[in-house]
């Protein structure tokens, strides 16, 4: 096996072994001392989301495989892309056979949470490990007092936009209240160098961006009760914002998916937009005038006056029907354990964010400061399920895009604002009923 | 002709020489049905002992016709009437991916009953086929014409004709999908370089504009398929016909009308319904290019149905979608059916 | 006239064109070679642009206005290296293979009996069952796969190959059968019941008599089949999941779509590369379908 030395040695410090500690060594150690003791000879298939950077895969598959080594155990890990993944999990839950982990987006272990395996013992192993969860951990991986998953780490949905650009507009720094926004937005439509969100069914993009929209101005599907709410003069208020806004957007954004804004932000068309740290690894590589040229921000804080972002968690299940339940708690606690996620998410370039306290000081979000920002995604992210419980109900109205839905319908004009509004509601009613 | 040689051919051939056992204990398998609708035609002054055995393998038919019907129905029933079952109960229910559900009556038919995006799936699905396969017939047909005249390479442009249906519909469809992009569709830059327009065609963003880019994706995927087949429709056209109707003074139009187009009618009818029900079933090519965008003005039944059914766990809602498309295929059935009639009537005619 | 003559003539003359000598030069100029080449280059070009972008470097691929971009003066093999020798590709290439030619095989033989039985057997209820088997057709895959998948891993073949091979002859038996229906037709009866009487079986029937004479039927289905199985993609992204085991459409998709990054030209160089086999089929046999089709349509 070709272990990177670099991350060997980062490992080995992390934990205070001796540079020389082979991974190989500290895997069996690990897993000698580790509470979880993967069954004999355990086959897991593990389904994980497509990756972003291949350098994260690289890293993965390494952890894999080292794993695999101290324990004996086989994964097999099949990557599916953000759109097929949850169908399939689905599919599995469904018919109780043919995966043990899955490692999926969102609210992932909420659409069948019977079916997951209790995560508790793991979760709390880490938690007491590694620093602490973040809150926002809790809220993803928590069913009343049961851990069903265990949020791994978070993509980031921030502001990215080019310096240029943004001062050209008059700018100094990235506005951080919705009057600058907006102001922002139609100076650089009229400079000719203009923003655009996406109003597509872009299950990361859009969700994420449209829901910040929304719980900025007070706005809520459902209040904690899981009673309908949306209805309110908050979320006219946020349409009637977003109505302001789509007008100065590039055209074309109410057909944009995931993939839209990057390419043409990478291309030099699109000057602001809400993404994760992939157009800037991207430029990098393909258009550096654009990566020198760019940086992240925090989504603005709205008339609520605090935080409302929404990031893109993923989140690791088992299936309560596995028959290796031990193998796969040991993977995970194994994946989270420092020298094996250090090295990971310093591959993953800013992609991914941490959920535990102690990886705040991973050199990955200092060594280059744009990535900066991303570092504290998973403090900030709320669920997509915003005061209500996070469920099957909250998963499905976040896979049907019933919020997103509602902007586009009345930002393009197709439906007036009570027209929107009462769609949403009573599509939310059906699924929250 | 070589196909009468081939027969006589045959007929000396098959003179099986002697009745070995084997052949007689498979005859003996019969049931004695001597009774079933003989079709004795021709065959008067036979002897008796064949006309028993004729009389036996008339009472066979029924026995082999189900063997040798066995693999394609189970096959059918194990893998489509079961499911189908399956999808129909599923309408019925509640039920969610991950959790069984319980029997609701009619209520995921009355929810979509009042479902606008169900209306405008409906509407669309029927803009689309309408629209999509009138298209494809007209060119089709007008393509076989040109197909059918005599052309130099009229192989390599037969072949070249079928590309857009043997390149996979997914990936021909990201093609489309690029080709439409709101900001580096290679359309809009060349109209932009002749000077046609000022800023880019926003193909995929505004609803009519969608529909219309994705029923031309459609229609240019099935064309070739409906020009091959009708190409070999007018092969079949004696070329006398139409030297006899030129000597009597036929313009081209009416060739057309009086010769070619009803000689050509029972293959339409296979084709068009193959071609309507390929297309309002589409699923790829929506779900490729839209995903039913923007704002759900592109969602056909079958990807709504898989957007609520899959995407977002309505197993129960998605199936109801479903199976609400069952009536118009038996629509499309119906006027098949009628499609096949005339065929038979054609044949009638025909007097092969 | 027989499907076999109707096949002979369509190979080496066309009928048709009997009055192409009315026509004068700039006449054929005008009604066929230009409206024929305005058609051609639509159908076309989205495969053109397929085949270009599968070989223009990656920054050109989203710069339009340094360089035209209806061409690329430095093309690179770099997407095609890449899908070729960087991923599983040739696994999934001989995977679609061995599906679609092993669907395409159950769908023929199933068809075969079944199309005959039902023209020559007429056993008792042949046209409910003719009509039956052309009803489900009717039945797309979309309204199956949420049940199909439930069938699928009760079977325990989820994630197997064989899920679609047994699973795809549904979509083509259909199609085969009515073709070959069409086909068994046109063979006369007279044939068969000189064979009869001969003491031949119905199975020596099939396989000695009816089956030579409806070889281009069979290709036709065949061809037809074939093409089907290589380009389903529901079916094919909902019952198989490992790397390893998906077939082209699938698999391209699936492996040059990072996240929110589309890599293009790898996705048009597997497009492209992908179809090739079938290009190949179709460029020996594109003769043979069109009289097959004639047999079959002819009656």
């Amino acid at each position: 096996m070709n272990f990177d030395r670099r991350s060997l040695i980062k490992g080995g410090a992390a934990l205070g072994l001796g540079a020389s500690t082979n991974l190989l060594d500290y895997a069996k150690a690990w897993a000698q001392a580790s509470p979880f003791k993967a069954e004999p000879n355990a086959k897991i298939n593990l389904m994980r989301w497509k990756r972003f950077v291949e350098a994260e895969d690289v890293e993965f598959m390494k952890l894999v495989a080292a794993f695999e080594a101290a324990t004996g155990a086989k994964i097999t890990v099949t990557n599916e892309s953000y759109d097929d993944l949850q169908p399939k999990a689905s599919v599995v839950a469904n018919t109780g056979q043919g995966l043990d982990l899955v490692w999926g987006l969102y609210s992932l272990p909420h659409l069948f949470p019977q079916k997951c395996l209790d995560l508790t013992d793991v979760s709390k192993y880490l938690g007491e490990k590694h620093g602490g969860w973040f809150p926002s951990a809790e809220a993803y991986g928590k069913l009343g007092n049961k851990w069903i998953g265990i949020p791994i780490a978070a993509s980031g949905g921030l502001m990215n936009y080019r310096i240029s650009s943004m001062e050209k507009a008059g700018f100094k720094e990235f506005p951080k209240d919705h009057a600058g926004f907006l102001e922002l937005c139609k100076a650089l439509k009229a400079n000719n160098t203009p923003a655009g969100f996406a109003f597509g069914h872009a299950s990361g993009d859009a969700n994420t961006w449209l829901h910040w929209l929304l719980w900025s101005h007070g706005g809520y599907l459902v209040d904690k009760n899981d009673k309908v709410i949306i209805n309110s003069p908050e979320t006219a208020k946020a349409l009637e914002y977003a109505k302001a806004l789509y007008p100065t957007f590039i055209p074309g954004t109410a057909s944009w998916n995931d993939s839209s804004n990057n390419k043409a932000f990478v291309a030099g068309d699109l000057h602001l937009t809400a993404n994760g740290i992939s157009i800037y690894v991207t430029a990098k590589k393909d258009n550096p005038a654009v990566a020198a040229d760019m940086n992240h921000a925090y989504l603005p804080v709205g008339p609520v006056g605090k935080p409302t972002e929404l990031h893109l968690p993923f989140t690791m299940l088992a299936f309560q029907f596995t028959k290796v339940p031990n193998a796969c708690k040991a993977f995970i606690a194994f994946m989270l354990d420092a020298p094996q996620y250090n090295p990971w998410i310093g591959a993953a370039q800013g992609y991914l964010s941490h959920f535990l306290g102690e990886y705040d000081a991973n050199p990955v979000w200092t060594a280059d400061p744009k990535t900066t920002p991303y570092r504290d995604v998973a403090k900030r992210t709320l669920t997509p399920a915003g005061l209500g419980t996070l469920g099957e109900k909250a998963a499905s109205a976040i896979a049907d895009f019933i919020v997103v839905d509602m902007f586009a319908n009345y930002a393009t004009g197709r439906e007036d604002l009570k027209g929107a509004i009462a769609g949403a509601e009573r599509q939310a009613k059906r699924i929250y009923r | 002709m070589a196909a009468r040689l081939q027969r006589a051919a045959f007929r000396s051939q098959m003179r099986i020489p002697a009745r070995g056992p084997a052949h007689a204990a498979f005859f003996e398998h019969g049931s004695v049905m001597v009774n079933s609708a003989i079709d004795m035609t021709g065959n008067p002054g036979r002897r008796q002992s064949e006309r028993t055995l004729w009389a036996k393998l008339q009472g066979n038919r029924n026995w082999l016709g189900f063997w040798y019907m066995l693999p394609a129905i189970g096959i059918l029933v194990l893998f489509l009437a079961y499911p189908l079952f399956l999808g129909v109960w599923l309408s019925f229910t509640d039920t969610k991916i991950g959790r069984a559900g319980e029997f609701i009556g009619f209520e995921n038919y009355e929810w979509l009953w009042d479902d606008s995006v169900f209306w405008v799936s409906v509407f669309n699905t029927l803009l689309y086929t309408i629209v999509a396969s009138a298209a494809k017939f007209g060119i089709g047909l007008y393509l076989a014409l040109l197909l059918n005249k005599r052309l130099p390479f009229k192989a390599l442009i037969r072949a070249l004709v079928l590309i857009p249906f043997i390149v996979p519909t997914v990936l021909s469809a990201i093609a489309f999908w690029w080709i439409y992009d709101s900001q580096f569709s290679i359309l809009s830059w060349s109209l932009r370089k002749l000077g046609w327009i000022s800023a880019n065609i926003d193909f995929l963003g505004d609803p009519w504009n969608a529909r219309w880019s994705t029923i031309f994706a459609n229609v240019w995927r099935g064309v070739p398929f409906i020009a091959i087949t009708l190409l070999a429709g007018l092969q079949t056209v004696s070329p006398s016909l139409y030297e006899a109707a030129t000597l009597d003074g036929a313009t081209p139009w009416q060739r057309f009308r009086h010769i070619t187009y009803p000689l050509l009618t029972p293959i339409i009818a296979v084709v068009m319904t193959f071609s309507v029900l390929f297309t309002f079933t589409d699923f790829q090519l929506i779900w490729a290019l839209t995903r039913g965008g923007p704002v759900n003005a592109t969602h056909l039944m079958a990807t709504l149905s898989y957007q609520r059914a899959i995407i977002a766990g309505q197993l129960g809602e998605g199936a109801a979608i479903s199976t609400a498309m069952i009536p118009f295929l038996l629509a499309a059935i119906g006027i098949a059916w009628y499609g096949l009639q005339t065929r038979k009537w054609q044949q009638g005619g025909s007097n092969d | 006239m027989t499907s076999i003559d109707a096949g002979r003539r369509a190979d080496t003359t066309d009928h048709s064109d009997g009055m192409a000598y009315l026509e004068t030069v700039p006449s054929r100029v005008v009604t066929t070679y230009i409206p024929l080449l305005l058609i051609l280059i639509v159908l076309l070009f989205p495969f053109y642009w397929m085949a270009l972008t599968a070989i223009k470097p990656n920054d050109q691929l989203i710069d339009m206005d340094k360089v035209s971009p209806f061409w690329t003066w430095n093309p690179t093999f770099q997407h095609i290296h890449k899908l070729l020798f960087e991923s599983d590709y040739p696994r999934w290439l001989w995977n679609t293979m061995f599906i679609a030619s092993c669907a395409t095989f159950i769908s023929l033989v199933a068809s075969v009996l079944a199309a005959y039985a039902i023209v020559r057997l007429r056993f008792r209820g042949a046209q409910t069952v003719g009509a039956l088997i052309f009803l489900a057709y009717l039945v797309p895959p979309s309204i199956l796969f949420i049940p199909l998948a439930t069938v699928i891993y009760k079977v325990g073949l989820f994630d197997s190959p064989l899920a679609l091979i047994l699973v795809y002859p549904t979509i083509l038996i259909p199609f085969s059968t009515w073709l070959l229906m069409g086909y068994f037709k046109t063979i006369p009866f007279e044939l068969e019941e000189c064979a009869l009487i001969d003491g031949a079986s119905r199975w020596q029937i099939l396989t000695k008599i009816v089956l030579p004479l409806a070889i281009p039927g069979l290709i036709s289905a065949f061809i037809f089949s074939f093409t089907l199985c290589w380009n389903e993609f529901i079916y094919a992204l909902t019952f198989l999941s490992s790397t390893q085991n998906k077939t082209v459409p699938v698999a391209i998709v699936n492996e040059f779509v990072d996240g929110d990054i589309y890599r293009w030209g790898s996705l048009m160089a597997g497009a492209l590369v992908g179809s090739l086999p079938l290009v190949i089929l179709y460029a020996f046999f594109v003769e043979h379908y069109v009289s097959a089709m004639t047999g079959a349509v002819k009656e």
